[in-house]
């Protein structure tokens, strides 16, 4: 048995959604908040994830990061050394989605050269009829930049937990492979 | 006297503080004579152990074998309990694609009842910890 734990940055344009995502997802019965709360640096939020057919568990340390450029230069300190990522953007709105690059770029320069898992999430699935980024291109491009994806809708509560237990198993996964390397070293 | 490893928990030496730890690879490890079994860090760093020796020592030569780590500090501490600690040496250790770090550092004979190791940064997400041995006597109190 072993806890793991892995620094998340949760990044992706102002608005989206990603503190509605984190906080529903870190505190269990919060409510969904319409009204929207700009973050301002960094927000920490904890949440432990136990790892399917194993008595493991990660415990994620999520950094809710700003949307808004104004807070960029500070979070990069705070970025430092992370080990899993997720990047949101909402799919009615295609700059959000055009700017996933920008963040993705970001957080790689972060990273030098280590293998980090990452899962892209497109979020407010529920606002149907706004829809402009079609699942399928946004799939194709998480797949060419080496991440999972998923669509929630924090709002309806749907998949919500999908995006951080993808990122415990690969986090996991990476461990038990480390492992595997430590024990062929001698 | 003769030198010997002074961090051998066979000889009553115990790893004290860690600050990770996988029941399979435990901090024992570090200190049970073998390169073989090793601790290893569970994600995020720093972390760090501490190394108690249960009496005051002199040491003239420090080795750890370890995989993966990048930025590493080692301090050294004379109180009775873990506190109070004083750096001994830092260093950017290089990477070695599938082989063990071995880093030896030669110092001036210095005195401590505690080391402490903070592996600051890796190279990986996780790191091992193999082997630690201190060279040096134990003083005659
Ligand atoms: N319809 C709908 N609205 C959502 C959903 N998720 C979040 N929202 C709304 O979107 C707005 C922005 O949400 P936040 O979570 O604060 O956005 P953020 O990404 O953290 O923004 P910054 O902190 O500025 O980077 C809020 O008004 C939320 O109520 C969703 O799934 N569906
Ligand atoms: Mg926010």
């Amino acid at each position: 048995m072993v806890k793991l734990a892995a620094k998340c940055i949760l990044t992706g344009d102002s608005a989206v959604g990603k503190s509605a995502l984190a906080q529903m997802f870190c505190n269990d019965g919060a409510h969904f908040q319409k009204n929207y709360t700009l973050t301002t640096g960094v927000e920490l939020l904890v949440k432990t994830i136990s790892v399917p057919e194993t008595s493991d568990s990660v415990e994620l340390f999520l950094f809710d990061s700003a949307g808004k450029e104004l807070f960029s230069e500070m979070m990069e300190k705070l970025w430092e050394q992370p080990n899993v990522l997720c990047i949101v953007y909402d799919v009615t709105n295609e700059q959000s989605f055009n700017n996933c690059a920008k963040w993705l770029e970001k957080l790689r320069a972060q990273t030098l050269g280590m293998h980090l898992p990452g899962v892209l999430v497109g979020n407010k699935t529920d606002l149907i009829g706004r829809r402009v980024v079609e699942q399928k291109w946004a799939k194709e491009w998480a797949d060419i930049h080496g991440l999972q994806y998923c669509e929630t809708s924090v709002k309806e509560m749907e998949n919500i937990e999908a995006p951080f237990h993808i990122l415990a198993n690969s986090f996991h996964r990476l461990y038990r492979e480390k492992v595997e390397t430590f024990h062929s070293l001698v | 006297m003769k030198s010997t490893d002074l961090c051998l928990s066979s000889r009553g030496s115990e790893v004290v503080l860690v600050t990770s730890s996988d029941e399979k690879y435990p901090p024992e490890n570090i200190i049970d004579g073998s390169s073989e079994t090793f601790w290893t860090t569970t994600g995020m760093f720093p972390q760090e152990f501490i190394i108690s020796f249960h009496k005051c020592v002199k040491i003239s030569k420090l080795t750890i074998q370890c995989y993966l780590v990048r930025s590493l500090r080692i301090e050294k501490s004379l109180s009775k309990n873990p506190v109070d600690f004083e750096v001994c040496t830092e260093k950017d250790l290089q990477y070695t694609e599938g082989a063990l770090q071995t880093e030896e550092f030669s110092l001036p004979e210095f005195q401590a009842t505690y080391l402490r190791f903070i592996i600051k940064s890796a190279f990986d997400h996780f790191v091992s910890v193999h082997t630690v041995m201190a060279e040096g006597v134990a003083e005659n109190l």
